[in-house]
C-alpha cells in the first residue's frame, strides 16, 4: 500500500479522501490555490503545497503543477477526486508515465467513456441498451435540425465533450432546435473548448438510476447496487437516495449485470458509475463517470463498503476481496447537496461569508462538509459546500431523519439549496416515491416554506432595536461615532463602515 | 418606534414601545409576546414566544437581513420611518420604467437588443454567464430599449445596471 498520496482536489471531496487515507495510515499531500490557503483541506492534510494562482485554470486544472507537487513531496499516487483533473485522460497518462499510480481507471477507459460518441460505439458493441440517437456530433444548427427531424421529437442536445449538465438543451419543437443549438454550443465551447453537440431522443418521465461498480486490476469486478438521482434541476443533482424505489431485486441484478458488461468493455479498473435513464422498467445507458461520484456516500451507508478504501486498494494492485454475494443492501440512505444557491431567486449562485454555522449531528447522520465560520464563498469554484447524508432502516425513517437534520443545519451569510431539499421532502409525491427527473423543476420554490412570518417580523424589529441601542451605548468611541454618523448618512455608507469593522477583527 | 418589515415579500407594520425598560411589540396592531436573548453577538439568538422556544440565526446589514429558524430562511427588509420616506422616492422612480439589473455576478456573453428596439415582456435582452451556466436575462416590461449599460464580455457585479427600458411609450 502507498505511504503517501497526493489529493488533487479541494472542498469536501478532498476531506473525504483524507479521512479514509488517514485511517489506512497513508499520508496526504494536499494542494491549494491562493484563495484556499485557509481551507479545511489545506489544514487537514499532512503536507500542503501551494499552487500559485486563484482560478481553477491556474491551479487545480494545471496538471504540470499538480504532478510537480507530487514529485517534490514524494507522493506515490494521485487521487483526483471528482471534477477538475479526474476525467482528464492526458493527465492520468502523465501521472503513470511519471512512475506514479493513478487512483482511477486506465486512461484509455477515461477517453472512451469521456467521449459521448466513442462511448456509444463501445456500448453498442457490448450490447448495452442505448437511447436512440446519432453516433456523430453536429457542428452546425442546421445539421442538428436535420438530425432532430430524423430521430423524432422531443430531442436532447448534448455537448460532445460534456458533463455536469453544461451544454445540454431539451427541444420539443423543431423550430427551436437551431436557437437551442447556439446557446448549448456556446456553453459547451466555454466549458470544454468543444462546441460540438449530439442529438438523441429525449425520454419522457425518465428517472436517473445509476449503478456503482468496483473493479481491481486483475479483471475482477462487482457492482454495489444503484443510486436514484432523479431529484435534479438543469441536470444538477440535489438529492439522491439508495436504494431506488422503482427497482426490484430482479431489475437490480439485470442493471448490475449490464453495468459490469459496460465496464468490462472498456477495461475498467477502480470505482466507477454507470448512469442509466430508467423509464417504465426499461433502462438505457446514459454515460459512465470514470471517477468517484459526489453521491457515493449513500452507497457506502447502505452496503457498509468504504469506496475510497476500495479505490486505494485497487490502485495499489490489490486483488478484490469482495464478491458479488458480499454486497448486501441494508436499509435506506439519502443525501442532500448543500450548494451556495438562492432558491427563491431561481437557484441563482449565492455568495457570502459563512456565519453562525451549526452542522447537524446525532444518530445515522453523516456530514461531508468543507464549511467553517468565516469561509468566503465566491464564484470561482463549484457551489457545493457540503453533503448531508442520513441512513435509516427504511425509506420513511430516512426521510424523517433527513428532514430533522436539515432543520438542525444552520448556515448564515450564504443562501443554500437546503431549503429546496426541505420542500422536496415535504412533497407527498416524493414520499410516495412517485417522481422523475422533472419533479424538482415542477415545484414552485419561489416562496419560502416557513410559516413564522409574523414572529419573524416582530423579531427583526426587536433585533434592530437592540442592535442600535447596543451601538449607541457602546464604550467603544469609534462604534458610537459610527452609529451617530450612520444615522445621518446613507445606507451604502453604512455598509462600507460595517465592512471595515469586520476587517479590523 | 415604527418599523416597516417585509418578510418574504409581504409587508407588516411593527411597532415597538418601551415603557419602564420593558419592550412591547405589535405586528399590524396585534400584540406579539417575545423574549429576545443574544447568545454571542454574532447573530445567534434565543427567542421565546407564545410558550415556544426558537433557535434563531440572523445575518446581514441593518436594512436587509436573513433570519433562519429550523432550517427555514426568511428574507427580511426592514425600514424605519426615516428610511421609508427616503426609499419611497426611489421606488416611484423604478416603477415608471424598467431598469434591468444583474441579479448575480457574471459575465455578459451576448447582448441581444440595441437602443430603440421594441421589446415584449419576457423577451431575452442578453445572455449572462455565471457559474459556467449561461442564463438569458429577459425583459420585465414591454417597451422601448432606452440604453444598454453593459458591454459584451464585460464582468458585472450583482446589482449592476444592464438595460434601461422605457415602459410607457410602446403601449401608447
Amino acid at each position: 500500500m502507498f505511504k503517501r498520496i497526493l489529493i488533487a482536489n479541494r472542498g469536501e471531496i478532498a476531506l473525504r479522501v483524507i479521512r479514509t487515507a488517514r485511517e489506512m495510515g497513508i499520508e496526504c499531500v494536499t494542494v491549494f490555490s491562493d484563495f484556499d490557503r485557509q481551507a479545511l483541506h489545506t489544514r487537514m492534510g499532512h503536507v500542503a503545497v501551494p499552487l500559485d494562482g486563484n482560478l481553477p485554470a491556474e491551479t487545480y486544472l494545471v496538471g504540470e503543477k499538480v504532478l510537480a507537487a507530487a514529485k517534490a513531496t514524494g507522493a506515490e499516487a494521485i487521487h483526483p477526486g471528482y471534477g477538475f483533473l479526474s476525467e482528464n485522460a492526458g493527465f492520468a497518462r502523465s501521472v503513470t508515465e511519471a512512475g506514479l499510480a493513478w487512483i482511477g481507471p486506465p486512461p484509455a477507459a477515461i477517453e472512451v467513456m469521456g467521449d459521448k460518441i466513442e462511448s456509444r460505439r463501445a456500448m453498442l458493441a457490448a450490447e448495452v441498451p442505448l437511447v436512440p440517437g446519432m453516433t456523430d456530433p453536429c457542428e452546425t444548427p442546421e445539421a442538428a435540425r436535420a438530425a432532430a427531424e430524423e430521430i423524432g421529437l422531443p430531442v436532447a442536445l448534448k455537448a460532445a465533450a460534456g458533463g455536469g449538465g453544461k451544454g445540454i438543451r431539451i427541444v420539443r419543437d423543431l423550430g427551436e432546435v437551431e436557437s437551442a443549438f447556439r446557446t448549448a454550443s456556446g456553453e459547451a465551447q466555454s466549458a470544454f473548448g468543444d462546441g460540438r453537440l449530439y442529438v438523441e431522443r429525449y425520454i419522457d418521465n425518465p428517472r436517473h438510476v445509476e449503478i456503482q461498480v468496483l473493479f481491481d486490476q486483475h479483471g475482477n469486478g462487482i457492482h454495489l447496487g444503484e443510486r436514484e438521482c432523479s431529484i435534479q434541476r438543469r441536470h444538477q443533482k440535489l438529492l439522491e437516495e439508495c436504494p431506488a424505489v422503482v427497482l426490484t431485486d430482479e431489475l437490480r441484478a439485470r442493471m448490475g449485470e449490464v453495468a459490469l458488461r459496460a465496464s468490462h468493455a472498456v477495461g475498467y479498473q477502480g470505482v466507477g458509475t454507470v448512469e442509466f435513464l430508467f423509464s417504465k422498467d426499461e433502462f438505457f445507458f446514459l454515460e459512465m463517470n470514470t471517477r468517484l461520484q459526489v453521491e457515493h456516500p449513500i452507497t457506502e451507508l447502505v452496503t457498509g463498503i468504504d469506496l475510497v478504501r476500495e479505490q486505494l486498494l485497487a490502485a495499489a494492485g490489490e486483488p478484490l476481496e469482495l464478491s458479488q454475494s458480499d454486497v448486501v443492501m441494508n436499509g435506506h440512505s439519502i443525501e442532500v447537496r448543500i450548494n451556495a444557491e438562492d432558491v427563491p431567486a431561481g437557484f441563482l449562485p449565492a455568495t457570502g461569508t459563512v456565519q453562525n454555522l451549526r452542522l447537524p449531528g446525532g444518530p445515522w447522520v453523516r456530514v461531508d462538509s468543507c464549511m467553517y465560520d468565516g469561509l468566503e464563498v465566491g464564484l470561482n469554484y463549484d457551489p457545493m459546500l457540503a453533503k448531508i447524508i442520513v441512513w435509516g432502516p427504511d425509506r420513511g425513517t430516512a426521510i424523517a431523519r433527513m428532514r430533522r437534520a436539515l432543520e438542525e443545519l444552520n448556515i448564515g451569510g450564504v443562501r443554500t439549496s437546503a431549503t429546496a431539499a426541505l420542500a422536496v421532502l415535504a412533497e407527498k409525491r416524493f414520499m410516495d416515491g412517485d417522481y422523475d427527473t422533472h419533479f424538482l423543476e415542477s415545484l414552485d420554490l419561489s416562496s419560502p416554506l416557513g410559516n413564522e412570518e409574523d414572529l419573524v417580523a416582530a423579531l427583526a424589529a426587536v433585533h434592530r432595536y437592540h442592535r442600535s441601542r447596543q451601538r449607541a451605548i457602546s464604550v467603544n468611541g469609534d462604534d458610537r461615532a459610527g452609529w451617530l454618523h450612520r444615522s445621518r448618512e446613507s445606507m451604502s455608507d453604512h455598509r462600507r463602515r460595517a465592512g471595515r469593522h469586520g476587517d479590523a477583527q | 418606534m415604527k418599523y416597516f418589515v417585509q418578510v418574504n415579500g409581504r409587508e407588516r407594520l411593527v411597532e415597538l414601545v418601551e415603557r419602564l425598560g420593558k419592550l412591547t411589540t405589535t405586528v399590524d396592531g396585534v400584540p406579539v409576546e417575545l423574549s429576545y436573548e443574544s447568545i454571542d453577538d454574532r447573530g445567534q439568538l434565543l427567542v421565546l414566544s407564545g410558550g415556544w422556544s426558537y433557535g434563531v440565526s440572523v445575518e446581514g446589514e441593518t436594512s436587509e437581513i436573513d433570519i433562519t429558524i429550523a432550517g427555514h430562511l426568511y428574507d427580511v427588509r426592514i425600514e424605519d420611518e426615516r428610511e421609508r420616506a427616503a426609499n419611497a422616492a426611489e421606488r416611484a422612480e423604478a416603477r415608471s420604467g424598467g431598469l434591468v439589473k444583474s441579479v448575480m455576478p457574471g459575465v455578459v456573453i451576448d447582448i441581444l437588443v440595441a437602443p430603440g428596439d421594441h421589446v415584449e415582456v419576457g423577451q431575452p435582452l442578453l445572455v449572462l454567464e455565471a457559474m459556467k451556466m449561461q442564463n438569458e436575462i429577459s425583459s420585465p416590461v414591454s417597451g422601448t430599449v432606452k440604453e444598454v449599460h453593459a458591454l459584451q464580455g464585460q464582468a458585472v457585479g450583482a446589482g449592476a445596471k444592464l438595460v434601461s427600458i422605457d415602459a410607457g411609450e410602446a403601449d401608447s
